[in-house]
C-alpha cells in the first residue's frame, strides 16, 4: 500500500513539475528562436546565394543536457511493453534539439550563415535498473561565417 | 536565391496527444493483462494441487528441507493438549494425512497451516479465548484449510507471484509496484473467500464434535472488542481475511441456514 502511495506521488509529481518545466522551456525556445531566425543554418557544405568573400570562419557549438521527469519515464516504460512510438520522450528530444541549436547560434549572433550543421545525440545514464537516471544530450555544431561586406569579424 | 526567415507554424517532431490519457489507457492495459494472466495461472496452481496428493504433499515437503522459522516451541504441556484436540477433530473432518500442532509463544493472536502437514498455534490464541468450543472452532478452521488445501493453494499462487514479477521487472521499479498492488488486491480476495470456506468447514466440525455451535464466534468477538477505532475506508480491500464482523454474521447466517443450535460453550481449562 505505501510503495503504491509513494509511486502515485511520485508519478504526480514528475507529471506536475515535468509540466511546468517543459512549457516554461517551450517559451523560451520560441522566443529565442524568434530572435535568431535571421540566422540561416544548413546542413550544406557551401554557402547559399551570396557569392562575396568569406573573411572569417570558426567552429560554433552549443549543447544541452535535459533530464526525463518520472512521469515521462513511467510512461515509456509501459509504452516499451506494448511496442509504439514513445510519444513522452518526443517533446523531451525535440526541446533538447532546439536548445542545442539556439545555443550555438548564440555563439555568433553576427555571423551571416552557419554551415555544416551537425547534431548528435547521445543518452546520460547511470546507476542500475531501478534507479537509472535517464538524461539526454544533444550537441549541435556547425562552421559560422562572415562575409566581407555585411558584418565586420566577430572578435 | 532569396532566404527568407520563419519559423514552422506547426511542430510535427511532437505528438500532440494527452500523456496522461495514454498513461491511464496503458496503466489499464497491464493492469488487465496481468490479472488475467495471475488468474490463468491460480487456476494452473489449483489442477496442481488437487493433482497432488495428501500422500505426495507429507512425502514432498519434508523432502524439500523448508524451514518454517515460526518461533521456539516453549509449551510442550499446552502443545499435547492442543495436539489431543486436533485429533479429536479428526474422525468429523476426516483429514487425510496426520497434523503436527506447535505451539509457539508470542503474543500473535493466530495460527497457520503450512505445507506438510503443519499446524502452528500463537500462545496468543490461548488467552484470546476462553472456551474449549472457541479453541477448537480456530483449530478446525486451520483444519479446515488442510482438507480443502488452501495452503497449497496460497503458497502456489505466492510463488506465481513472485516469479511472475522477477520475470517481467527483474527488481523493485515503480511499474512493479503498481502490479504487486494490483495482484495483491487480487490475492486478498481470493484468500477471503478460501478462510470464510474454513469458516464454514469449522462451524460443520464443530457442529459435529458437541452438537451445537455455541462459542465459534468467541474469538472473533474478542479481537472485535480489542479493535479500537477503524482503520480507513478501504482497508480491509487488502486484507486476506474479511472483517470481522462480517465473519460473525457470516457464521450466524450459516449455523441458522443449516438448523445448528448454539449452547453455552464448555469452559477452557489450562
Amino acid at each position: 500500500m505505501e510503495s503504491l502511495t509513494i509511486f502515485l506521488v511520485l508519478v504526480a509529481l514528475g507529471f506536475v513539475f515535468g509540466k511546468l518545466a517543459e512549457s516554461r522551456h517551450y517559451r523560451s525556445i520560441h522566443a529565442r528562436e524568434e530572435m535568431l531566425v535571421r540566422l540561416p543554418t544548413t546542413s550544406c557544405k557551401n554557402p547559399m546565394g551570396n557569392n562575396s568573400p568569406i573573411i572569417h570562419a570558426e567552429l560554433v557549438h552549443g549543447h544541452v543536457v535535459i533530464s526525463v521527469d518520472y512521469f515521462k519515464q513511467i510512461l515509456a516504460g509501459l509504452r516499451s511493453l506494448f511496442g509504439g512510438t514513445i510519444q513522452s520522450y518526443e517533446t523531451l528530444l525535440d526541446r533538447a534539439r532546439r536548445e542545442a541549436m539556439l545555443r550555438m547560434k548564440e555563439r555568433c549572433p553576427t555571423a551571416d550563415q552557419i554551415l555544416n550543421l551537425r547534431i548528435e545525440t547521445s543518452s546520460i545514464s547511470k546507476g542500475e535498473n531501478g534507479d537509472r537516471i535517464g538524461s539526454v544530450e544533444v550537441l549541435a555544431y556547425g562552421t559560422a561565417i562572415y562575409f566581407q561586406q555585411t558584418s565586420p569579424p566577430h572578435p | 536565391m532569396n532566404y527568407q526567415p520563419s519559423l514552422p507554424e506547426y511542430n510535427d517532431n511532437v505528438s500532440h496527444q494527452q500523456p496522461l490519457r495514454e498513461f491511464f489507457v496503458l496503466m489499464a492495459g497491464v493492469v488487465v493483462f496481468v490479472l488475467i494472466g495471475y488468474w490463468a495461472l491460480g487456476l494452473v496452481v489449483d489442477v496442481a494441487v488437487d493433482d497432488l496428493s495428501p500422500e505426495q504433499e507429507a512425502k514432498l515437503f519434508p523432502t524439500l528441507g523448508i524451514d518454517w522459522d515460526v518461533g521456539e516451541e516453549s509449551m510442550p504441556q499446552e502443545q499435547a493438549k492442543l495436539q489431543h484436540l486436533v485429533e479429536a477433530l479428526n474422525p468429523c473432518l476426516s483429514l487425510p494425512y496426520p497434523i503436527t500442532v506447535s505451539l509457539v509463544k508470542s503474543d500473535a493472536v493466530n495460527a497457520m497451516a503450512l505445507p506438510g502437514g503443519k499446524m502452528v498455534v500463537f500462545s496468543g490464541l490461548l488467552d484470546a479465548v476462553s472456551s474449549t468450543n472457541g479453541l477448537m472452532f480456530v483449530l478446525a478452521h486451520e483444519l479446515g484449510h488442510f482438507k480443502n488445501r488452501d495452503h497449497l493453494r496460497l503458497m502456489g499462487r505466492g510463488l506465481v507471484l513472485s516469479i511472475l514479477a522477477m520475470l517481467a521487472f527483474g527488481g523493485d521499479s515503480g511499474i512493479s509496484d503498481i502490479l504487486a498492488s494490483t495482484i495483491n488486491l487480487r490475492t486478498a480476495k481470493y484468500s477471503q473467500t478460501r478462510e470464510s470456506q474454513a469458516d464454514h468447514t469449522a462451524l460443520q466440525a464443530l457442529q459435529c464434535q458437541f452438537g451445537h455451535v455455541g462459542g465459534a464466534t468467541e474469538l472473533f468477538e474478542s479481537l472485535q472488542s480489542q479493535e479500537t477505532g477503524h482503520e480507513f475506508g478501504f482497508s480491509h480491500y487488502f486484507a486476506s481475511h474479511p472483517e470481522l464482523q462480517q465473519r460473525i454474521d457470516d457464521l450466524h447466517k450459516f449455523a441458522q441456514e443449516l438448523g445448528y443450535a448454539e449452547k453455552d460453550p464448555q469452559k477452557l481449562i489450562r
